[in-house]
């Protein structure tokens, strides 16, 4: 049977050819983010490596439950005193302590300018660190210049220097939360071996100066050379003993695999986001592979009919089909994981020439082979299975039929299964929607699943009266070749239906997500509308300092500045975020989402939807317990949006419970009649001095930028559906092309009687059409549809309009329609060139 | 009716009907027939006379409205379909008019088809002796398509002869070949009947092809009308032209 199964795909392998390469495409989107992520944790990995090479033990805050680390803005804390370092040092098979401390700044290039643009402000960021000039100490070796001796000096990486435009001797400016600092460049280090540093530039200046410059003289971590000869881990162990409280000692090796095992974490959140994207074009790509297998056993009924005559059974020849599936399975998921390492190492070396090296060696990795087969084989197996079962139901009978013909069926039993997980999806997204239950996405996309399979079913008995409907239409329009082409969608139903739907998932699919984008924009736009603040402040370092505030506080024209603070305290140890305002000053710049009003909070604190769904309300005392200090508040009010913080508090209570906590947003307000545009410029020539990286946008850049986010997003998940979009197109293209060979009598025949090669491509060219042009208005219905569905289920974060992407409906149905007649193309030529007597003399 | 000798296949009472209602077309009406071992049968009548339904239900290629069948000692009229498919695929081989043949394979692998089936071993002298009679063997490697149809007969004979079944059915086998191919591939037949003791059933329109056979059954409207034995050509044709065909 296998003997055969081989036979057969090698007979014929053109008709395999497009979904071979359907499969090879959704497995190649597959192999090269497991490359890639591979590729890059190695590189990282690495990195890690070098940065902790020469340190025996580090002694560092240990990781809490109040989740520090994960708070991209909290501050490393300066949590050990000189003496620390001291008591450290005599610990019994230490060589060596130093404090290690990190500042917060960026190092700005030679021909910097204030731009007042957010995405130039960012860029690679800095790592700025106080030189112990000990290689092992500090995993930088000095290889010209000298270290920094005094306070005004300072040393970069060698790749930094010429990429920022400093040559030794040169002032160097770093932006700081305390200003623009200079230094002289007396040094330049190399990190590491090779001084990969993914990027990053690479500073070190005085112990004396980076404690003036984060205002603290304590340490935030302190790395350890043990004696020669002593355990590290002993002497981890022994250092442990001696620490305060909040702080742990851990070899260099284990900090090391600790580092590598968390960025591996990211990168496996970004294999998951991948694999769905690659599974979403595999199950397009099924479509495909139920049609071709469906084709090929119709074509083959007679060959079955006479196997099956001889005496194979049933089951034998179900085996059969399968193992030819197996075969253009392995033959593709072989190609696909090819093409998808040899597609990961070109973009890398890509990335690489723009942004330097932050890949390791680019190699195979298992998971993308195991993966690869895995996705293929089943994808296409599974796809096989049913019309598999079909051919084993051929009867021996068939095999002396004159033509063969899919067999006519009633839709019944598929209308019937089509109406009822159609009916399922719905109600499975209503429950999600409506029931208010704990997580609603999870009804709500399993719902849009079988709503998918639901109408794809149910589309063949759609497209049935919609081919009657349209007959008569594009008979007027293109007359004969309108006629035959509406004849031939109505003929096969399930095949045409199929094809539609594998085009609809793809098109579902982006109208889904702009209907959301959409939305999104909408609600900014809402937030705006509310809002009385002349300009945002931002920092692309994160945290806005303090010292920035006060520069604009003290110029002509400002009313006042309203700021947001965020940390992270204990409730009933739990972690919770909590959000700082000044309940005087933030309602009059933003009109927020809230019962009452934040001038209302009176000292108490405002909770989130999140916090209701937990079991408190207005009126309930929240015990909550911060880094500096523990507070008892009576909830006042509510915050209505979910996602932005938990708990909101004054300032007062704020800084109570958190000492100084990072503003990650600030709002300005001019006084009346001051001209606003006048008014920025001074604003950020003031700025320029000391913090040139800070950015004010006004309300409608703000909302501009905001839209760009929204629109990046959109593009990005478009660009990952388009290996979908692609997989589809070929499924019309495929559908067509099979067609067009199982039709070569009928077409030999028409020839024959004096159409012309011009009218049999137009037909077959309205026919692709009118099939991309379905499945795209059923995809955007359901599309829309989810999206506002989606919408809806995310009330709780602030959506209240449902906004139907109009434009992009137009342009997804006119992109259909060009599609459509590109993907007839090859199958309308096919059809024309055909030769007539051999067309009709063509055998099954 | 002889029982003395022993039978290769039988009906009793085989009826077949096609459609439902006004529509209802009774192919088979209520036939009784015995195939003999080592007999070559042909099977004649007017176009629609049931000759293919007979052959088909025979053959268990399709089952009997009413009545029963056997081939040999085993009633495939009560079998399941496995194990019809079993049966035919052990005792049984088939000689269409047209599309004998799997397109994928070549001429020797479409010929050994069977016995690769059912997973048998092949007797290379039976094979070659079959090749050689039917002058096959520079076209073994060739694919059906590149075969004339005359060929392509051939290889559908060979094919259902290497397995040595007990029965071999045909229907129209020489249908679509000119006049010397056509006796070239009956005369085979007949050898297969009288040298090696096959059976053959075969249906025929043409009264030279009958006049191969040992004996012919006529067949008009689903009943078996007369017989003839040791036939001639024109003595068919005779036959033929009273039945008004
Ligand atoms: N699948 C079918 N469905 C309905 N009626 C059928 C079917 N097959 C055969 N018949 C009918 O049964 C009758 C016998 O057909 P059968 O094919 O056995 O005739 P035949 O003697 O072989 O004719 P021919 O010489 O033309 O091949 C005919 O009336 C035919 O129309
Ligand atoms: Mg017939």
């Amino acid at each position: 049977m296998f003997r055969l199964a081989v036979k057969s795909v090698k007979h014929n392998p053109k008709r395999l050819v497009l979904t071979a390469v359907a499969v090879a495409l959704g497995v190649a989107l597959a192999a090269a983010t497991f490359t890639l992520t591979n590729a890059l944790s190695g590189g990282f990995s690495k990195l890690f490596d070098e940065i902790y090479a020469g340190t025996d033990v580090i002694v560092e805050e240990a990781p809490d439950e109040l989740g520090d680390s994960e708070d991209p803005f909290a501050a490393t804390d300066a949590i050990f005193a000189h003496g620390d370092v001291d008591d450290v040092a005599a610990v019994d098979g230490v060589a060596s302590a130093w404090g290690g401390r990190q500042v917060s700044g960026t190092v700005l290039a030679a021909d910097f300018e204030p731009s007042n643009d957010v995405m130039a402000a960012g860029g690679a960021p800095s790592q700025i660190f106080n030189w112990a000039g000990d290689p092992r100490v500090d995993q930088a070796t000095l290889i010209e210049g000298e270290g920094p001796a005094s306070d005004d000096e300072i040393v970069l990486d060698v790749d930094a220097a010429p990429r920022l435009g400093y040559a030794l001797g040169d002032t160097v400016s770093i932006s700081t939360d305390i200003g623009v600092e200079e230094f002289t460049l007396v040094g330049l280090v190399r990190f590491g071996e090779s001084n990969s540093l993914q990027g990053a530039t690479l500073a070190y200046m005085t112990d004396a100066r980076s404690a003036a410059i984060n205002g603290d003289d304590g340490y935030d971590q302190i790395s350890v050379i043990v004696e020669d000869g002593a355990d590290a881990s002993a002497v981890a162990e022994a250092i442990d003993e001696i620490l305060p409280e909040g702080t742990r000692a851990i070899t260099g090796e284990d900090k090391a695999a600790e580092q590598t095992a968390q960025f591996d974490e990211i990168l496996q959140y970004i294999d998951i986001f991948a694999i769905a994207f690659a599974l979403i074009a595999l199950f397009v790509g099924a479509y495909i592979i139920v049609n071709t297998f469906r084709i090929i056993v119709t074509q083959r009924t007679r060959e079955f009919g006479l196997l099956r005559a001889i005496g194979v059974s049933g089951r034998q020849l179900r085996t059969m089909i399968l193992l030819e599936a197996l075969v253009v399975a392995v033959v593709s998921a072989t190609i696909g994981i090819v093409v998808g390492y040899l597609g990961a190492l070109g973009l890398s070396v890509v990335v690489e020439a723009l942004s330097g090296e932050i890949f390791g060696t680019v190699t195979l990795p298992i998971d993308a082979v195991v993966w690869g087969y895995v996705l293929g084989a089943l994808v296409t197996i599974v796809a096989a299975i049913m019309p598999a079962i079909h051919a084993s139901t051929i009867s021996p009978m068939e095999a002396l039929r004159e033509s063969a013909t899919e067999s006519k069926k009633p839709l019944r039993l598929r209308n019937i299964v089509g109406g009822a997980l159609t009916l399922l999806g719905v109600v499975a997204i209503v429950v999600g929607l409506y029931m208010g239950i704990e997580k609603p996405y999870i009804p709500v996309g399993a719902g849009a699943m079988i709503l998918i399979i639901g109408v794809t079913l149910l589309a063949a008995q759609v497209l049935v009266p919609l081919a009657y409907a349209l007959k008569a239409m594009l008979t007027r329009i293109f007359r004969v070749d309108g006629k035959l082409a509406a004849n031939n969608i109505h003929r096969e139903p399930r095949r045409s239906a199929n094809t539609a739907a594998a085009l609809m998932i793809g098109v579902m699919l982006l109208a889904l997500v702009a209907t959301f984008t959409e939305s999104m924009k909408s609600l900014v736009t809402e937030q705006f509308q509310g809002n009385n603040a002349d300009f945002f402040v931002f920092s692309a370092q994160g945290a806005i300092p303090e010292g920035a505030l006060e520069v604009i506080e003290g110029e002509d024209g400002v009313a006042y500045v309203t700021s947001t603070g965020l940390g992270t305290v204990l409730l009933d140890g739990e972690a919770t975020a909590v959000g700082v305002i000044d309940p005087d000053t933030a309602e009059l710049a933003f009109d927020y989402n809230n019962e009452p009003d934040f001038d209302q909070m009176d000292g108490g604190a405002f909770i989130d939807p999140s916090m209701v769904d937990a079991g408190f309300e207005v009126g309930d005392e929240l015990m909550l317990e911060g880094a500096e200090g523990t507070a008892t508040l009576t909830v006042t009010g509510r915050y209505l949006n979910e996602g932005d913080a938990q708990v909101w508090v004054d300032e007062e209570t704020g800084h109570a419970l958190l000492g100084d906590y990072p503003i990650v947003q600030s709002m300005v307000v001019l006084d009346d009649g001051v001209d606003p545009e006048a008014a920025q410029d001074q604003l950020l020539d003031a700025l320029a001095v000391d913090y040139p990286l800070l950015v004010l946008q006004s309300p409608g850049e703000f909302e501009q930028l905001a839209n760009q986010f929204i629109d990046l997003l959109l593009g990005v998940i478009s660009a990952m559906l388009g290996a979908a979009l692609i997989i589809a197109l070929l499924g019309v293209a495929n559908t067509l092309l099979l067609s067009v060979t199982e039709r070569t009598r009928e077409i030999g025949l028409l020839r024959a009687v004096g159409v012309r090669r011009r009218s049999i491509r137009r037909m077959i060219r309205i026919e692709s059409m009118v099939m991309a042009v379905f499945g795209t208005v059923l995809g955007m219905i359901l599309g829309v549809g989810l999206g506002a569905a989606l919408v809806r289920a995310l009330e709780d974060f602030g959506f209240t309009t449902i906004t139907v992407p109009w434009a992009w409906l137009a342009l997804y149905t006119i992109a259909a329609a060009i599609a459509g007649v590109v993907a007839a193309w090859w199958p309308a030529h096919r059809a024309a060139k055909m030769d007539i007597l051999e067309a009709i003399a063509f055998d099954g | 009716m002889t029982t003395t000798v022993t039978l290769a296949a039988s009906m009793r009472g085989g009826t077949k009907d096609y459609g439902h209602g006004d529509a209802a077309v009774r192919a088979l009406d209520g036939i009784d027939v015995d195939i003999a071992t080592a007999e070559f049968t042909a099977i004649m009548g007017p176009s629609g006379s049931g000759k293919s339904t007979l052959l088909h239900t025979l053959a268990g290629l399709d089952r009997l409205t009413a009545g029963q069948s056997w081939i040999g000692e085993t009633e495939i009229s009560a079998l399941s379909e496995d194990k019809i498919t079993q049966v035919r695929r052990d005792k049984i081989g088939f000689v269409f008019q047209a599309f004998n043949l799997i397109p994928s394979l070549s001429a020797k692998e479409n010929i050994t088809l069977p016995l690769d089936i059912s997973g048998r071993d092949i007797d290379p002298a039976w094979f070659d002796e079959i090749i050689g009679i039917l002058g096959l063997g520079d076209r073994l490697t060739h694919l059906p398509a590149e075969l004339s149809g005359g060929q392509q007969q051939r290889v559908a004979v060979a094919r259902a002869l290497v397995a040595r079944p007990e029965l071999i059915f045909a229907d129209e086998p020489s249908g679509n070949l000119d006049s010397r191919s056509g006796a070239e591939l009956l005369g085979f037949m007949r050898r297969a009947v009288k040298e090696f003791g096959q059976t053959i059933a075969m249906v025929t329109h043409d009264p030279t092809a009958a006049s191969y056979s040992d004996r012919v059954l006529f067949l008009a409207d689903g009943r078996i009308v007369d017989e003839m034995r040791e036939p001639t050509a024109d003595a068919v044709l005779d036959r033929m032209k009273q039945m008004g065909h």
